[in-house]
């Protein structure tokens, strides 16, 4: 980096700052306070928005940013690794400029839309919600601005916390408190993987930065372990436990580490706790449980997708998890009742897309659709919140119906986002998807071997995804809006404010445009360079060779050739012949499945079609018994075990001791005899005889 | 040689604890808090101006601070001495030691009303026991100290306990006082075993001997190895009952559950840490050679009382009893750090103790301020907690998830730097998969009072017992809240301690580790 530091990197503490500082004051005053805190957040979050957005255009204009903040300690790990220096700090790039927009914003306008879910319906315990909101926005920006491993795991947590406090708002009631549990035990359970895969990067390299800028002492570890595999230059400083093999060794820190993203991004087989996560409010589904922290997996694999694209290995799992997961969810999606558990099943199935393009080396792809779907699928959550108020709270689908005309901010802003869910084309989701799905299945055609094979499997999951994707959004926008009112409540829905429609036109409008900004079909299709996020993701120079596209995925001597060995295929057509197929393919299922739901559910009095599937959609609703499975593991396996241990510890080690002791109790008797019962007495010699000993010690000693 | 500010300290807390047994009932409580503001604002003191230098037993002098030395006279060729003094580790064990003890005193207040001279004049006498224990360096002192802190914690429990209390504190009594033996058997052997290589009882003198080789062969018909081994294993099983390790674990709970609320906390707050202080003192100082040879038995011991003792967490319907059996697990990651032996394990096996005197304490406070008001701390008893006192379990919740090792608190922190040491250990064989197995005790520690909370403080408004549930007193949460504050600050400075403990732990533990 060259001469002074840009004025906005300065001022990016504040972005997390400024939140944390609407929390303390919701926390401390938000009784006393109009709205209940609602106001405080509001403007952090306003104020988070606009210095991303300053952030962002600087990051633009060629700079970028790596700076501690706090050293949190320094370790000695002697030996070759030296001083460990453990500390928070910034990395402010492309990927994380364009990470804080999408959060800030997103928390803006859920704070917004919250003063007509959460006041206008007259709840209590406000303070503790925006409390709540602004302590999750502060450890999201954190996260998304760490410049290393150790930080992004603390607010990984952190996050995790908030979660647990959103989702059990209501903890009067039985279920969100257990759903909160239920939440937070099983991200836990993934992060247990991350925290080894945290110690293990650390005790490797000794550090756990994601990049460095201008700071000639400090090395990056997935700079330093491209060295040490010899994909890039230079020697490399590194532990390998026990004369491992490298290659063997980085692809488990990556699969440890991916333990984490698994958890939080919900993905099979740790994806059971987000439908349960909608017990909480629907702004905080929305922003936490679509849009941001689900998100956070997803971000942290491409944060560090340096060190992944070394493990062809672990981005094979990673593309496999991530197909699998898209289609599995999306076939539940198929047969709720409940609206915002279609969204929740559809929200993990979407993440699946994401960990397929990073597994399959669609770094861009996968930003793309991290971006779409988090502006659609808050959008569709906000839509979901806005129908839930009119319904009087009350999520059955089959109760609703014919509220299009009732609602059309509501609808036609729905529409917007269920249009790019599906992906149809040219609301966003359609070209992020296809990008996903286009990645996937080039570099499976080109890739030989095992490696290939198993992206072009992942590939068909996907795919097949994108018909249940269709089926399962259109089913739900014809439920909810089209047909004839089906209950009384639908007849007469509570009407909804400025504050809820204001938040779903901003996104509504996001949801059909923003996708314009990464067009890779046209482009391939005219020539005309309209891929605007592949080369803002470029980025800045100083970055060139540690957090770039470019050394990412682009070219002969990037690392998805020298470290993953990917190479890209073509069908019949070359590149061009190849993208037209990819996109008609997947356009072609978005609107079967569309055109199905359409069939099927658009009509007056829709019947519930899936029933006619019989035992499968048994299966399907009760989520192929995964849960079943996980709380069989935890009361019928891990409950008994501990019992046992409990009698085994009260009966045979207790019961040892207390044989052993049968001639202690006999003393003890004994020296209850001894005591008078007036333990003035017993105690006031004792301590005098300390004294006296004391005193006379230091006599005989020469003290005085 | 004599500082005086140690003995200042001791000497302040002895002459409260006197004031305080003489004083009138009614007064008492308010007086022992007071007086104990002055052993905490002298250690505050202490700590602010202490300089960091190295090792108190490892480099002596130079690196001691506010040192005393005495000698007092002659015993069979050995010099008796009072000898005091403090270095990176003992420092921070003694400002936990009066801050907690304030505290304590504190959240005595409401549910203490017999007795009430006699009870605070013990736990001030118990505080200047803990403070001479940590701030020792010659063995004789030591040991008076160390056996010192029995009789106040046996009266604390045998006369203010629960409805078991006599089993509890007799068990509890016998139980270490045995142990206690055992150690001193195996520690008086060694010295003699270093016959004329050492002529005093001082803790220093005996570590630099034996760190530069010199054999303990003095014993006839004992091998120096033998011998060592020997000193090693009493004193390992001595401190073990201390911590308490599996599978010497049993008398805690009981203690635990007959204790009134300001005793566990003082219990589990700092009494614990005399075993894992004692642990790095003695055994792991002393004989580096023996501690690397028996790595992986004790790496061993310290995975069973992780896991094993989270497991028997689970089991529990007791609040109070899931607290214990969660300090048997969490004394583990002391003992896996200390076994690791290198510098960030053994300083974060230190560190761990620290932050585990406080967030142990906080638990067991905001138990004790939950069963002020429901007399009841069973998990099936009660549920929607929340609803009622909606401040103390907001800082329960906050506690206990500092307990589960929430970053930015001191728990993580101290896990955090425990797993860094002992997974890249070169004594400990295989010490990634040891590390990763212990690790998995942050999920059960996660499951069991996600468990509990959502039991008895969330869910609808419920209570089996006959009493009125109203707020607790502002003197119930206060001390709460101060806890929390400072596991916190912790969390996010580590170097208010860290850093000295290492420079402290560093010229032990060097040979551990970093390949």
């Amino acid at each position: 980096m060259t001469g002074t530091t840009p004025f906005a990197f300065e001022f990016a503490p504040a972005i997390a700052a400024l939140p944390f500082v609407s929390f303390l004051i919701a926390l401390a005053f938000g009784d006393r306070m109009p709205k209940g805190g609602a106001l405080g957040g509001i403007l952090a979050t306003a104020g988070s928005l606009l210095l991303s957005l300053w952030v962002f255009v600087t990051v633009s204009g060629g700079s970028a940013y790596v700076h501690d903040i706090h050293t949190w300690t320094i370790l000695d790990a002697g030996g070759a690794l030296g001083d460990v220096n453990l500390h928070f700090g910034l990395l402010l790039d492309p990927l994380s400029a364009m990470m804080l927009i999408i959060v800030s914003l997103i928390a803006l306008l859920v704070h917004v839309f919250s003063l007509g879910y959460m006041n206008d319906e007259g709840e209590t315990g406000l303070p503790r919600y925006y409390a709540g909101l602004g302590l999750f926005t502060f450890s999201m920006l954190s996260f998304v601005m760490a410049d290393n491993l150790l930080q992004a795991f603390m607010f990984f947590e952190l996050v995790g916390l908030c979660s647990f406090l959103l989702i059990g708002f209501w903890f009067r009631e039985d279920a969100p408190p257990s759903a909160a549990k239920k939440a937070f035990l099983v991200t836990r359970f993934g992060d247990y993987f991350f925290l080894i895969g945290v110690v293990g990067i650390i005790a490797t390299f000794g550090t756990s930065r994601f990049a460095v800028v201008g700071d000639a002492a400090a090395a990056a570890f997935p700079v330093e372990a491209a060295k040490v595999l010899g994909v890039t230059e230079g020697t490399a400083t590194a532990v390998i436990p026990g004369g491992m093999d490298p290659q063997l060794w980085f692809t488990i820190l990556g699969l440890l580490v991916l333990g984490g993203v698994v958890g939080k991004s919900a993905q099979f087989p740790l994806h059971t706790w987000l439908p349960d996560a909608m017990e909480g409010p629907t702004p905080v589904s929305a922003l936490i449980h679509a849009a941001t922290m689900v998100a956070a997996g997803v971000y942290l694999v491409a944060r560090m997708y340096g060190f992944y694209l070394l493990s062809p290995t672990a981005l094979g799992i990673i593309a496999l998890v991530g197909g699998f997961t898209a289609l599995f969810a999306a076939t539940m999606g198929v047969v709720k009742k409940e609206i915002k558990q279609v969204l929740a099943y559809s929200t993990i199935s979407q993440y699946g897309y994401m960990m397929l393009a990073l597994g399959a080396g669609g770094y861009v792809a996968a930003t793309f659709h991290l971006m779409t779907h988090a502006f659609f699928k808050a959008l569709l959550f906000l839509g979901a919140g806005s129908v839930i108020i009119a319904m009087h709270h009350n999520e059955n689908m089959w109760d609703m119906g014919g509220l299009k005309e009732k609602m059309p901010v509501t609808y036609y802003t729905f529409l917007s986002g269920s249009l790019a869910l599906a992906g149809i084309v040219p609301f966003s989701g359609f070209w992020s998807k296809d990008e996903v799905l286009y990645e996937a299945f080039v570099h499976g055609l080109g890739t030989a071997g095992t490696q290939g094979t198993l992206l072009l499997v992942a590939y068909a999951f996907g795919l097949l995804a994108v018909f249940f994707t269709g089926f399962y959004t259109f089913r739900m926008v014809f439920l909810t809006f089209h047909g004839e009112p089906r209950s009384d409540t639908a007849k007469d829905p509570h009407g909804v404010r400025w504050n809820v429609k204001g938040p779903l036109a901003v996104l509504g409008i996001l949801a059909a445009v923003v996708g314009l900004v990464n067009m890779v079909p046209v482009k391939k299709l005219t020539g005309a360079n309209i891929d605007f996020l592949h080369k803002w993701l470029k980025g800045p120079e100083a970055l060139k060779a540690q957090t770039s596209v470019a050394h990412y995925t682009d070219g002969d001597t990037s690392l998805l050739h020298e470290g993953a060995h990917y190479v890209a295929g073509t069908l019949a057509g070359g590149e061009v012949g190849t993208v037209l197929i990819s996109a008609a393919v997947s356009l072609g299922l978005a609107l079967a499945g569309a055109g199905l739901a359409y069939r099927l559910y658009n009509v007056p009095e829709p019947v519930e079609h899936t029933d006619k599937l019989g035992a499968a959609k048994d299966v399907l609703y009760n989520n192929y018994y995964q849960d079943e499975f996980q709380v069989f593991l935890a009361e019928r396996v891990t409950m008994p075990l501990a019992k046992a241990a409990d009698t085994f510890d009260q009966s045979v080690i207790d019961g040892a001791v207390n044989g052993v002791s049968s001639v202690s109790l006999f003393s003890g008797r004994r020296v209850k005899r001894v005591q008078t019962g007036l333990v003035t007495n017993y105690a006031l010699l004792l301590t005098l005889g300390f004294l006296v000993l004391l005193v006379a010690m230091a006599a005989t000693g020469g003290w005085f | 040689m004599i500082d005086g500010t140690i003995e200042a300290l001791l000497a302040v807390t002895l002459v409260a604890s006197f004031a305080v047994l003489v004083s009138p009932d009614r007064y008492a409580a308010k007086l022992a808090t007071a007086l104990s503001l002055l052993p905490l604002a002298g250690s505050l003191v202490m700590w602010s101006g202490f300089e960091p230098a190295g090792n108190a037993l490892v480099d002596g002098e130079s690196a001691i601070g506010y040192m005393s030395q005495v000698e007092w006279f002659d015993l069979g060729g050995i010099t008796l001495q009072w000898f005091v003094g403090v270095d990176g580790v003992a420092m921070p064990l003694v400002v936990l030691t009066t801050v907690l003890t304030t505290l304590a005193l504190v959240s005595a207040w409401t549910p203490i009303s017999e007795r009430q001279s006699q009870f605070y004049g013990l736990v001030l006498f118990l505080e200047a026991s803990l403070l001479g224990v940590f701030t020792a360096l010659d063995f004789f002192v030591w040991f008076v100290f160390w056996e010192a802190v029995l009789v106040p914690m046996y009266l604390l429990i045998g006369v203010w306990g629960g409805p078991r209390r006599k089993y509890a504190a007799i068990k509890m009594f016998v139980y270490t006082n045995v142990a206690s033996l055992v150690l001193f058997i195996g520690f008086v052997a060694l010295v003699f075993g270093l016959g004329d290589s050492v002529a005093t009882f001082g803790l220093p003198e005996i570590t630099q001997a034996l760190r530069d080789g010199v054999a303990p062969d003095g014993l006839p018909g004992v091998g120096a190895e033998s011998l060592k081994l020997f000193a090693f294993l009493a004193m390992f099983v001595g401190f073990a009952v201390k911590v308490p390790v599996v599978p010497v674990h049993t008398w805690l709970p009981d203690a635990h559950v007959e204790a009134p609320t300001p005793v566990s906390v003082l219990l589990a707050g700092v009494l614990l840490k005399m075993g894992t202080y004692a642990l790095l003192r003695f055994n792991f100082t002393m004989l580096p050679d023996i501690a690397t040879d028996l790595a992986v038995p004790i790496a061993v011991f310290a995975v069973v009382s992780v896991i094993y003792g989270a497991m028997l967490a689970l089991a529990q319907t007791d609040l109070k009893r899931i607290v214990a059996y969660s300090s048997v697990s969490s004394m583990g990651y002391v003992i896996l750090g200390l076994v690791a032996y290198t510098t960030i394990g053994v300083s974060g096996a230190t560190f761990q103790m620290i932050s585990h005197g406080l967030i142990s304490g906080l638990m067991f406070m905001a138990v004790g301020v939950i069963y002020n008001v429901t007399h009841t701390r069973m998990v099936s008893d009660m549920s929607g907690m929340a609803d009622r006192m909606p401040v103390t379990v907001g800082i329960f919740v906050a506690g206990a998830f500092g307990y589960m090792g929430l970053p930015l608190m001191s728990g993580f922190a101290a896990e955090f730097f425990v797993f860094v040491g002992s997974f890249q250990s070169t004594v400990l064989p295989s010490a990634p998969v040891f590390t990763g197995a212990a690790m998995f005790g942050i999920v059960i520690v996660a499951g069991y009072l996600l468990l509990a909370m959502q039991k008895t403080l969330f869910g609808e408004f419920r209570l089996d017992t006959d009493y009125e549930v109203g707020r607790a007193a502002f003197h119930d949460v206060a001390p709460l809240f101060v806890l929390l504050l400072l596991v916190i600050a912790l969390g996010v400075f580590p170097d208010l301690f860290m850093e000295m403990i290492e420079t402290a732990i560093e010229p032990v533990a060097s040979i551990g580790g970093g390949a």
